[in-house]
């Protein structure tokens, strides 16, 4: 058993389940989404990309390339929430939440590639 | 380019994790954590907030307690994580500083330097391995003349002393091995550098320029090579796989000694067309008829005793190896540095001495010990070190062969003028009276100062007054390329047209009646004016036809179309 290969795995698969996490739920009631959690995959998205930096082969540049995704989603989805919150005069309304939602969803399909790449990979390793 | 990121993110990996760990951490203990507002009713720290106040007391800034002044539960908790943070960032910014003075990284930093200005150089260049003394000097040479140069030299002292002169600051150096590949695939190999036209290997190692050589003749064998070498064997071996120009410097300065005892005159010239333009003519010299001695028979002396023997002049060899006096007879033994030796070896009736050993003050001192001995010799002395510039030229000889100013000389009139060693082959071939003839006719325009040499290539834009020509029913020959164009009577320019190649057809000096056409190939020689006023009649259309039919040609398509309407 590789440790570092345990952190990789680790981190890849956090990121999809934190997601999924804030994900699920009524797409416009804000009781099913709470922030700490899309700040949480945040940070964790942030971690799995830098994780996967400095590998040069084929299956590492697709691997960064979604996680690059997902972080690029899920920032736009905080910052559209930091907007409202405390920018904004409407304050967060159902429709903003409902677009910062479905941005955290697009979020949640690369890292579904991502973890699917990392399986595809793992079973395709001979012992 | 792309190293440079990947190296970059390998490295931040580690730092940047801990800071967003370290970071986001400390960003979710102050949401837990409920603050107080002025009234002393507890409210809820919001993403926003604590986001900013963890980035502002990681990165020391500290604009203070926002929003409100916080609560002992929050201080606490502040204290706790105030030192990960900034020791998260002064690890990060202290690895960045470090990947910056990394040599591993200033090194791709520096290719990466090199690989993008050799593709920003416009127009034509040379690939310079070595740039010593001899470096130095092809390479201002090849400036004067616009060509530039890419340069690979394995001193990283030479390229920081390059970068700081002005003449060469310009130009795309790199530190590193000259033999390796990747490097010179970078400087000019790759197929996709077009304007790259040649590789001079000039490194102190015949055997590193042989590999040079080798290297370039594989990867880009249209691509002309120039390298140096000093013994027979690296010669022939470089020939073999086809090597444009071995330059060996002995054989050089033998062949020339050779011209110097069996044809004045064609050694003259020879000297006339390769010294540096501008320098005053030298006169003929005549080595002395009678005996001579070398003194050393190294990698030097052996060739000059060969020479000799060529020419059929009697010779004494003095060496310090028992078996190079043993294959001589008649030779003596001994360093040539006493007079003991020396007037062994008959130095007060010999004509003249060659030292020839390979250190340069022994050189200096057989000469000086020899010309107490008997001032009326002739001295020929080798010269290794360029350093030693100034105590030679003290030393009385009368001729000096200069390792790398030899070297510098050949491969310059090759690289800049390729059509002058063709010229030069059949200089020697010829006999005496040719030789004579290019002398008579150089020195009728040359007003006591060595010539420039250009070749003018029929082709592109300077096929314009030719084009024009044909067009009209003119012809165009020689005489009129060698009178100024802008003067109100033809004046004369002061030139010489050596050589005019067509196809693989070639002419020495071409009678003036020589019709030009287009894809003609010309080698002058002459001073400089000359050459800026010939380029000026080929690249004006009306020009050349305005001399060729004595009448003067309208310049623009309107006016020449009515001319030509008149004339029918």
């Amino acid at each position: 058993m590789n440790f570092e290969k345990v952190v990789f795995g680790f981190f890849i698969v956090l990121a999809l389940t934190l997601n999924f996490g804030f994900f699920v739920g009524d797409i416009d009631n804000p009781d099913h989404h709470h922030a700490t959690e899309l700040g949480a995959a945040l940070a964790v998205s942030l971690i799995a990309t830098i994780i996967k930096f400095g590998d040069r082969s084929q299956m590492g540049a697709v691997l960064l390339a979604t996680s690059l995704v997902a972080d690029l989603q899920l920032i736009i989805a905080a910052f559209v929430w930091g907007w409202a919150a405390n920018v904004s005069e409407t304050g967060m309304t159902s429709e903003i939440l409902a677009s910062i939602v479905s941005l955290s969803g697009g979020a949640l399909l690369a890292n579904l590639v991502s973890v699917t790449l990392l399986l595809a990979e793992t079973i395709s390793i001979r012992r | 380019m792309n190293d440079i990121v990947w190296l970059t993110m390998r490295r931040m990996r580690t730092p940047l994790i801990i800071m967003i760990l370290v970071y986001s951490f400390s960003v979710f203990g102050m949401l837990a954590i409920p603050g107080q507002d002025e009234a002393g009713n507890p409210v809820q720290v919001g993403f926003l907030d604590a986001t900013y106040f963890v980035a502002i007391m990681a990165t020391t800034i500290g604009f203070g307690e926002i929003p409100n002044t916080f609560t002992a539960a929050q201080r606490l908790y502040t204290y706790a994580i105030l030192f990960p943070n900034v020791i998260a960032w002064l690890y990060s910014i202290g690895t960045i500083i470090s990947l910056f003075v990394d040599p591993q990284f200033r090194a791709v930093l520096a290719l990466s330097r090199f690989s993008r200005n050799v593709r920003r150089i416009r127009g034509d260049y040379y690939i310079v391995c070595g740039f010593g003394y001899t470096g130095r000097m092809i390479v201002a040479g090849l400036l004067k003349r616009g060509i530039s140069a890419a340069i690979i030299e394995r001193e990283e002292k030479i390229i920081q002393s390059m970068k700081l002169s002005e003449d060469f600051a310009h130009l795309p150096a790199i530190v590193g091995s000259v033999t390796d590949q990747n490097l010179l695939d970078m400087a000019g190999l790759n197929e996709e550098i077009r304007n790259c036209i040649g590789v001079i290997a000039i490194t102190n190692k015949d055997h590193v320029n042989l590999t040079i050589a080798i290297t370039s003749k594989l990867l880009r064998p249209d691509l002309p090579v120039m390298a140096r070498a000093e013994t027979r064997r690296v010669v022939h071996n470089m020939l073999s796989f086809g090597t444009d120009y071995p330059v060996d410097p002995y054989t050089i300065f033998a062949e020339r000694f050779y011209l110097a005892l069996k044809s004045p005159a064609k050694y003259l010239v020879q000297d006339w067309l390769i010294s540096v333009p501008g320098t005053r003519l030298r006169e003929e010299m005549r080595p002395p008829e009678g005996r001579w001695i070398v003194a050393g028979v190294g990698r030097f002396g052996s060739r000059m005793t060969a020479t000799l023997d060529k020419a059929g002049v009697e010779c004494t060899v003095i060496d310090v190896h028992p078996d190079r006096v043993k294959e001589r007879p008649g030779s003596v033994l001994g360093r040539g540095t006493e007079a003991g030796t020396l007037i062994e070896a008959g130095v007060k009736d010999a004509v003249g001495i060659i030292a020839g050993t390979g250190d340069d003050v022994d050189n200096l001192s057989i000469i000086m010990t020899a010309l107490e001995l008997n001032p009326e010799l002739f001295v020929i002395a080798r010269q290794e070190s360029p350093r030693n510039d100034d105590l030679f030229d003290a030393s009385q000889a009368d001729l000096v062969a200069r390792r790398s100013l030899i070297v510098a000389r050949r491969i310059l009139a090759v690289a800049t003028t390729p059509l002058l060693p063709v010229f030069n082959e059949h200089l020697v071939h010829q006999d005496e009276s040719f030789a004579r003839t290019v002398e008579n006719r150089l020195a009728e325009v040359l007003d006591g100062y060595s010539p420039g040499l250009w070749t003018i290539d029929i082709t592109g834009e300077r096929a314009e007054s030719v084009r024009a020509a044909r067009q009209e029913g003119v012809r165009i020959r020689l005489e009129h390329l060698l009178v100024n164009s802008r003067t109100l009577t033809p004046e004369r320019l002061p030139c010489v047209c050596l050589m005019l190649e067509r196809g693989s057809a070639r002419e020495f000096l071409p009678e003036p009646g020589q019709e030009l056409l287009k894809g003609d190939r010309l080698l002058f020689a002459g001073r400089g004016v000359a050459r800026r006023e010939m380029i000026f009649s080929l690249t004006e259309p009306a020009a050349l036809v305005s001399l060729a039919t004595g009448r003067p040609q309208p310049r623009g398509i309107l006016m020449r179309k009515l001319a030509r309407k008149r004339a029918n």
